[in-house]
């Protein structure tokens, strides 16, 4: 088992849902995908690398005959998962404080559901429906969500700053270069391994 | 259903483990042994084949019942969940993997009912495809870059830091004829490998991170 891999914490969870329930959710992903000022806090969080909502209908479980007996439910399920950068507690920490909101508005419609605030009793819900993962892979363990970023506007600066170079005199690449450096400044910061849990 | 965000594909697919009571140990446990021994770097299965950002392996063996006064109910059949996130379209990114790892895919999915094989490409398109779930909302942080655009940023942005922290107060003639040397040099640069932790350098960080 392996929740973790370098940067980036792996998580599953499974909620209940009442089958009519579901329209309303799949109404609030369809908005919440098309206007996309909605994702703003999602974006601005910027430590999650890639997450994702699936609702399962009850009977949408795949069936491939063959000996296997179909699925016989009463509720539908919200599968998530999500890859993000740190670790559980400031993660879900993160969740409920600034995206209070739109997580009641997510999981309001699954069983049981308490409610992002208060943040302990979130916390004992989502250990409850988290499943572990068996196995997790990354292409770049080293880096969080905000390394990439940062990495991809280095990446497009000094491409310009290249095409620039060979035309100019050194004058004009030393003051298109000072412009260079402050543009990317901030987007120096160091990957490597992670900080050793303690 | 939105499977893409920008060029980045959300897979979701969903297989039934076959449950069979005279497997010792059960299917289920075979997947998970399996699991347990590969590798998650380099030579990850996933780094050997080409388009995946992000890709788990996880054992789903049941529902959860969160307490009543909700019903409690149970899967009739244990689900093995593949979740990637990976480049391209999905007839194309199923075909590297059968083309790059059909050893790892067999000795995973043997375990799934009605797995066809990796041997047979298209039939085993067909079975992914058969199992695979819609997304109903999938969140990208970066959706427009593949992976090796992103390693090679990741190469380029500690490059250029070392470059600028070692080239000030430099004059303007000498500093254009290093920079130029340096992103020729740059580019030469084999891609880092997917799945590897890049160059060693020393961390600076500290305290508590549970």
């Amino acid at each position: 088992m392996s929740n973790i891999n370098g940067k980036v914490y792996a998580m599953n969870a499974i909620t209940p849902m009442k089958p009519w329930k579901t329209w309303i959710l799949r109404s609030f992903f369809f908005l919440l995908g098309h206007v996309k000022p909605l994702q703003k806090d999602l974006i601005d969080l910027s430590f999650i690398e890639f997450a994702r909502w699936v609702v399962l209908p009850r009977n949408g479980f795949p069936f491939l005959g063959n000996g296997q007996v179909k699925e016989d439910l009463k509720y539908d399920y919200l599968l998530f998962f999500s890859n993000f950068n740190g670790t559980w507690n400031q993660y879900i920490d993160a969740f409920s404080a600034v995206l209070s909101k739109g997580l009641n508005l997510v999981w309001r419609w699954s069983e049981k559901f308490p409610g992002s605030v208060p943040v302990t009793t979130f916390k004992e819900y989502i250990a409850r429906v988290q499943f572990d993962t068996d196995y997790y892979y990354t292409a770049y363990p080293h880096a969080t969500a905000n390394d990439v970023k940062s990495a991809h506007v280095v990446q497009s600066s000094l491409n310009q700053l290249e095409l620039l170079a060979e035309q100019c005199n050194p004058q004009q690449f030393a003051d298109a270069y000072l412009r260079f450096v402050l543009q990317v400044q901030s987007h120096l910061g160091e990957t490597g391994e992670a900080p050793i849990a303690g | 259903m939105p499977n893409k965000n920008g060029s980045v594909y959300g897979l979701t697919i969903l297989s039934p483990i076959i449950d069979d009571a005279r497997a010792t140990p059960s299917h289920d446990l075979q997947i998970r042994n399996y699991l347990a021994k590969l590798s998650t770097r380099e030579d990850s299965p996933f780094a050997l084949a080409p388009a995946t950002h992000l890709a788990r392996l996880v054992v789903m063996d049941d529902v959860i019942y969160v307490g009543a006064p909700a019903c409690e109910e149970h899967l009739k059949s244990k689900y093995l969940i593949f979740e990637s996130n990976c480049d391209g379209d999905l007839d194309g990114y199923l075909r590297g993997l059968a083309d790059n790892i059909p050893e790892h895919l067999d000795a995973i999915w043997k375990h799934c009912v009605g797995y066809p094989g990796a041997a047979n490409r298209q039939a085993f398109i067909d079975y992914m495809k058969a199992c695979q779930l819609d997304t109903t909302f999938y969140f990208a942080a970066v959706n427009d870059k593949s992976v090796s655009e992103t390693l090679r940023a990741l190469q380029t942005q500690t490059a250029v830091a070392d470059f600028i922290a070692t080239h000030q107060g430099v004059d303007a003639a000498t500093l254009q004829q290093e920079f130029i040397q340096f992103v020729a040099r740059l580019k030469s640069l084999p891609l880092p490998r997917p799945g590897s932790m890049g160059p060693h350098r020393d961390i600076k960080t500290g305290g508590r991170n549970e």
